[in-house]
Parts: C-alpha cells; sequence; structure tokens
C-alpha cells in the first residue's frame, strides 16, 4: 500500500516533467534547443529494492533489502548563493519504518576570491582510498553498504559547516560539525555481528548514546604538477561505538587524527599513499581493553586499465595496533583481539562494454593476517536515460567466528534494484 | 600571430622539397588540430549528444565545456560540466592535456562529493556512452600517427592516418579530409581492414564565430553496428578571458556560475 503511494507520486511527477517545455526529447532535437533553466526544476530517481540472505538465520528474517524511495533534487541560485536540496521518502520494508530525510540542504557561496563556504547539510569526502578510509571520517552508512544500496548511500550526510581557502601554495579546508556524527554501523538490527564480551555472534539492535559534542576535520592540499598531496587532520570521536563504558554500555570513544596523502600518475596507471595516526584519547596507553586502542594505518594502492574497458585496482591497507602487549594482557578475550598488525588486500575489476551500457564490477577484501574476506560481485545496466537496473552480492567468509570479515559470513546477501531517473 | 604561425610550415615546406611530403602532409594536419582544437585562447560552449543505437533508442547528454589553451597546439585545461540526464547531473570532468605525458583526468561525482582521479587509460573509448571517443573530444595527438597527402585537389586536401604504434589503437589507417579554406577536417574514414570503412566522424555544419570557423554540428558513426552520435555546440565564445584558477579542483565542487551563464 505505502510502495503504490510512493509510485503514484513518482508517476505524477514524471508526468510533470513530461510538460516542461524544457524537455529536449527526440521531438524537437531538430528544432528546440535546451534553454537555459529559468525557475526551479525538480530532478531525482525512484527506486525499488529487494534483497535476501543466502542461508536463514536464527537472528533475523530471510529478507536484507526490501522497500521503495523517491528521491528529490532540485537547486536555487540567489544572489550569489546555490541552495541544493536533495531529500529521500521512502519505506524500509525490513525495518518496516519510514525513512524520509535530507540528504543535503544546504547553501554554498563564495566569500571574496578566495574562500568558500558551504552551510548545512552535505556529504563530505577526502583521501584516496576505494572503500577504504583513513583519513575520511566523515559518516558512512555501513548498514546501506552490506545490503546492497548505491555507492552513493555509504556516505551519510552531515550537518557542516565547510570553509575552504585557496591560495597558491596549498588550499585548506575544514569541515566543522557541530554534533558529532556517527556511522550508521552494524548495530544487529539488520546484520549480526561477533560480539567478544558475549562470546558469540548477536544481533541486538543496540543504539549507542552519541556524544553531545562536536567534530573537526582539516584538510592541507594542492596539486603539483599532476601530483596531489594532503595532510590531514581530524578531532572527534570514533564513529562506531567500539568501546565499553564502566557500566558495560558501547560508547563513542574520543579519537584524534592526523595523516597525509600523495596521489599520482605512474606508469600507465594510478599511485596513491595515504598514512594515518588514529590516537585514542580515552586509552593512551592501551591498558583499557574496554575502550579501543591508538592505531596507524597505512594505505598503498595502483589503478591501471588492463585492458580496453578493463580497469583493476590493487590497495594493500595495515592497520597497527599500538601497545598491542598491553592490550593482550589486559583483555578477558586475547584471543579474539586483531592482530599486532592487521592486514588486507583489496582488489576491483570494473569493466564496461563499448556503449557503457553494462558495467559489471568486483571487489574483494582479503586479509592476509586473518584470513578472511569479503566480496562483493555486481552488475548493472543502463536501459536508457530513465531505467538503470543493479543486481549483487556481500559475500563474506573465513574460518573464524570473531575475525573483521569473517564474524558476518550469517550475513550473505544477494540483491536487486530497479531505478527509474526522472 | 596566428598569421605568421599558419605562413611559417609553408615556408618551410618551400625550403625543402625533397621531403616535402611528409612535412605538407603534417603541417596540414597541424593546421587542422589547431583550428579544431585551439581556437581562441580560450573557448565555452553549451553542447549536447543525442546517442542512437543500432535499434533506434535514444539517450541524451547536455553539458557545457569551458577551455583554456596554456599554448596554442600544446598543454590545455577543459572541464564540463553535466547537466542532463539527471543520473549525471552535476558530474563534472575535468581534463590537463598534456603534451610530453598523459593527461590528467578526474571526474567529481556530487552524489558523493568524490573527486575521483582517472587512470590514463584508452582514450579511443567511449565519452560518457556516446560513440564520440574521449580522443575525438580532446583531440588525438598528431605525432602518433604518420601522415601521406593523397590529394590536395579542389577545396579539400586528403590525407591519409597510420599509427605509428598500430597495437594502440583500434585502427590500420584512416582518410581525412581537410578543408582547405577553413583547415576544419570534415570527414574523417577509419579502417581495420579492406576499403569498407568501419567508423566515420563527420562535421555536419560549419559557422563563422568570431572570425574563427567552428564545428557546430557533428556526427560518429558506427559503421558496423549501425549506432551513431550527434553532437552540437550553441553559445560558442571565443577569447572570453577565461581565469587559470577556475580550472581546478575547486570549480568541481563549486562551479564556476558567472562563466557558465550562457549568451549568444
Amino acid at each position: 500500500m505505502r510502495l503504490l503511494l510512493i509510485l503514484s507520486l513518482v508517476s505524477s511527477l514524471s508526468f510533470a516533467q513530461q510538460s516542461d517545455s524544457d524537455d529536449w526529447g527526440d521531438d524537437s532535437w531538430d528544432t528546440d534547443w535546451a534553454e537555459q533553466e529559468t525557475g526551479l526544476q525538480f530532478t531525482g530517481f525512484i527506486e525499488g529494492g529487494l534483497g535476501g540472505r543466502l542461508q536463514s538465520s536464527a537472528l533475523h528474517s530471510r529478507q536484507t533489502l526490501s522497500g521503495a524511495r523517491v528521491r528529490i533534487e532540485s537547486q536555487y541560485s540567489w544572489q550569489d548563493v546555490r541552495l541544493t536540496a536533495k531529500g529521500d521518502v521512502g519505506f524500509d520494508g525490513v525495518q518496516q519504518k519510514w525513512q524520509t530525510g535530507w540528504r543535503e540542504l544546504s547553501a554554498q557561496t563564495s566569500l571574496g576570491q578566495h574562500l568558500d563556504l558551504k552551510l548545512g547539510r552535505q556529504v563530505l569526502t577526502w583521501g584516496t582510498g576505494d572503500y577504504v578510509f583513513l583519513n575520511d571520517l566523515f559518516p558512512k552508512d555501513w548498514l546501506a553498504f552490506f545490503a546492497g544500496q548505491d555507492d552513493e548511500y555509504l556516505k551519510a550526510p552531515a550537518d557542516a559547516v565547510r570553509l575552504t581557502a585557496f591560495h597558491d601554495w596549498a588550499n585548506l579546508d575544514i569541515a566543522w560539525m557541530p554534533e558529532f556524527t556517527p556511522d550508521n554501523y552494524i548495530n544487529g538490527e539488520v546484520f549480526s555481528f561477533f560480539s567478544p564480551w558475549a562470546g558469540i555472534t548477536i544481533a541486538p539492535g543496540f543504539h549507542a548514546e552519541t556524544p553531545n559534542d562536536d567534530e573537526w576535520a582539516l584538510r592541507l592540499y594542492k596539486t603539483l604538477n599532476g601530483t596531489e598531496w594532503a595532510l590531514y587532520g581530524y578531532q572527534g570521536y570514533e564513529k562506531s561505538p567500539k568501546s565499553l563504558t564502566v557500566a558495560g554500555l558501547p560508547y563513542f570513544a574520543p579519537l584524534t587524527a592526523w595523516g597525509g596523502s600523495v596521489r599520482l600518475p605512474v606508469g600507465d596507471g594510478l599511485f596513491n599513499f595515504e598514512f594515518s595516526r588514529h590516537r585514542s584519547t580515552d586509552d593512551n596507553d592501551g591498558h583499557n581493553p574496554r575502550i579501543s586502542n591508538s592505531k596507524d594505518l597505512v594505505l598503498i594502492g595502483y589503478e591501471w586499465e588492463l585492458v580496453t574497458r578493463l580497469t583493476a585496482g590493487v590497495q594493500l591497507y595495515l592497520e597497527h595496533t599500538n601497545n598491542h602487549g598491553a592490550l593482550l594482557a589486559a583483555s578477558p578475550f586475547p584471543q579474539w583481539e586483531s592482530n599486532h598488525n592487521r592486514s588486507v588486500l583489496t582488489n576491483r575489476l570494473t569493466w564496461r562494454d563499448s556503449a557503457e551500457l553494462w558495467t559489471l564490477s568486483l571487489f574483494s577484501f582479503y586479509s592476509l593476517s586473518d584470513k578472511d574476506f569479503y566480496l562483493r560481485p555486481s552488475a548493472s545496466y543502463r536501459l536508457n536515460d530513465q531505467w538503470r537496473f543493479s543486481a549483487g552480492a556481500n559475500l563474506f567468509g573465513g574460518d573464524t567466528q570473531y575475525d573483521f570479515f569473517a564474524q558476518f559470513k550469517d550475513n550473505n546477501n544477494v540483491w536487486l534494484r530497479i531505478r527509474y531517473a526522472y | 600571430m596566428q598569421r605568421i604561425r599558419l605562413l611559417a610550415p609553408l615556408l618551410f615546406a618551400m625550403a625543402l622539397p625533397a621531403s616535402a611530403q611528409d612535412i605538407d602532409a603534417r603541417e596540414i594536419v597541424k593546421q587542422a588540430e589547431l583550428a579544431a582544437y585551439y581556437a581562441g585562447d580560450d573557448g565555452r560552449s553549451a553542447a549536447r549528444m543525442l546517442i542512437k543505437d543500432a535499434q533506434g533508442r535514444t539517450q541524451t547528454r547536455q553539458f557545457i565545456i569551458l577551455r583554456k589553451d596554456r599554448e596554442d597546439g600544446g598543454a590545455q585545461d577543459m572541464m564540463v560540466f553535466f547537466s542532463r540526464p539527471s543520473d549525471v547531473r552535476n558530474t563534472v570532468f575535468r581534463v590537463v592535456k598534456q603534451v610530453e605525458r598523459d593527461d590528467d583526468r578526474w571526474l567529481y561525482l556530487p552524489g558523493l562529493d568524490l573527486v575521483k582521479r582517472i587512470s590514463a587509460g584508452d582514450k579511443r573509448t567511449s565519452f560518457v556512452g556516446s560513440h564520440f571517443f574521449y580522443e575525438d573530444v580532446s583531440g588525438r595527438r598528431t605525432d602518433e600517427d604518420s601522415f601521406t597527402l593523397l590529394s590536395d585537389e579542389g577545396e579539400r586536401y586528403v590525407l591519409e592516418g597510420k599509427p605509428t604504434d598500430p597495437a594502440s589503437v583500434e585502427f590500420n589507417r584512416y582518410v581525412v579530409e581537410i578543408d582547405k579554406q577553413t583547415k576544419l577536417p570534415m570527414l574523417i574514414n577509419f579502417y581495420q581492414n579492406g576499403d569498407q570503412p568501419y567508423r566515420r566522424v563527420e562535421a555536419l555544419k560549419i559557422e563563422n564565430i568570431q572570425g574563427h570557423p567552428t564545428v557546430t554540428h557533428s556526427r560518429v558513426s558506427d559503421l558496423q553496428s549501425g549506432g551513431s552520435t550527434e553532437m552540437q555546440f550553441r553559445f560558442v565564445s571565443y577569447d572570453l578571458g577565461l581565469p587559470d584558477d577556475i580550472f581546478s579542483e575547486r570549480s568541481l565542487r563549486n562551479p564556476p556560475t558567472d562563466w557558465l551563464t550562457l549568451r549568444d
């Protein structure tokens, strides 16, 4: 019933679009030229998705993705200010609830020649990793990622003030989030995970209390002769509640981070290097097993075209836990703590047909240290400017029940999405 | 300055008649490159494409191109701002065309706020799903082919181009017809084997804009599959005085609205 409502809403929207004089469909090709846009224009899409587990789960129903959403986007320029609104209205059949919200609701302007300001809800991204984030500590939606939602939804929006200063020497990005925005983390509501404190795979559907505090993120960057340099800083909290309070409740431990990256063409491909030092300031010496230890993260990657229209990307990601000895000594479950050095190899293969209608992609994570993996195969077909069909899978595996990817192996799923853009 | 540049190769050819054949052909091609890709010091245009597959199904693209030359026939900055269809709206493509090495290319995906850098890759692949290749849009380097002048009778030069590295491209040779007056390539037929072309690039309409003959309507046909893409340009203007700093990452997130406002 709710789906019907959404469908009728969209069909009325797309009908309105057709009567728009701005249209330059096939008929108007020889005569009309789309004139410059005047007034408010609405674009967006409607999307339906279905996904299910490959094996039944004692903790969850079979469905991992079910529902439909309508995206409505519009932009308006007033004086030198660009206003952008992108909203989602949808129903999530898995969690049986409406999901509505702004993806973006922002005002952007230039303050003089060397300063840009963007205010309001927005998606923020930086760093060089592909599905691996070291210095990008802006919110992610891991639930959407695991359920097979469009890549766009991996990045969750945040309410922020973003100020960018441009200078010949370097550019400076400052993002201030007045309220800390966590990831949409895996909390058991749709996907189960391993809890070392419980000693089993659980699906509690918990919600940790979000710190009532702000977050800062900085980036100093410059492109020089095709080489992109950047330095980063962050002050806030870990983005998922990986730590526990004394009372045993999950909480977001304070986090400061700094790092750097470089990306440049090497040979026929692109090379990237990034590092980040994550400081867990509530557990500086690592003795508290309830609180995440500090970590040093390193990423090395290379992307190149293997043959025409087939691109390959490989990344090696290293995670070095500081004070690992202290952690093991204090931990009630040293056997389940992560390795002192965790390493993950990722590989992306993307193939497109000559008309760019078909896109086949396989992204894989494989941990060299834990021997567990996560595979993301997908296929997408763009029928025309309106319709796109996508299907894929999220496959986790590994020998243990507790390693990073292996803990999700009860959640293996396949998904299908149909999108109509208007 | 432009006049001197055009005259110089002719004088040079006259002075060296012995090796004239290749030099003549190459100079004609270089002039064609300047006419087709380097008119004015900078340029702006709205563009739209109608993509037809063999079954007659159509897709469209609409975008604005800003271009600025760092030097004539040399490095060049280009930005492409997409407005249609809605799934690519606000996507921005940025290229720094290089002479000594591969071009730098970035794609801005607004939904993710992601500045995605694109590896060098094959430039003879589809530009945004059309039958145009990246190379048709940004120009193929003239030193990648050797040229023979087949005919200079009538109003057009007819030249044959052969790749110096055949493994790097999908064609064996191509025949290009260049208008003697405008120096614009009017027709290019690409051949793989035999005498039947498999791919064709045509200029369908030329307009004189601010003294620069400009292709305002062109078509690429895939003669094997039967599909084709037409591209039209409007609101073309040259020598706007585009500032250097708009060709930057800044413009990906915050497009230079003042320079994207179109007027005839």
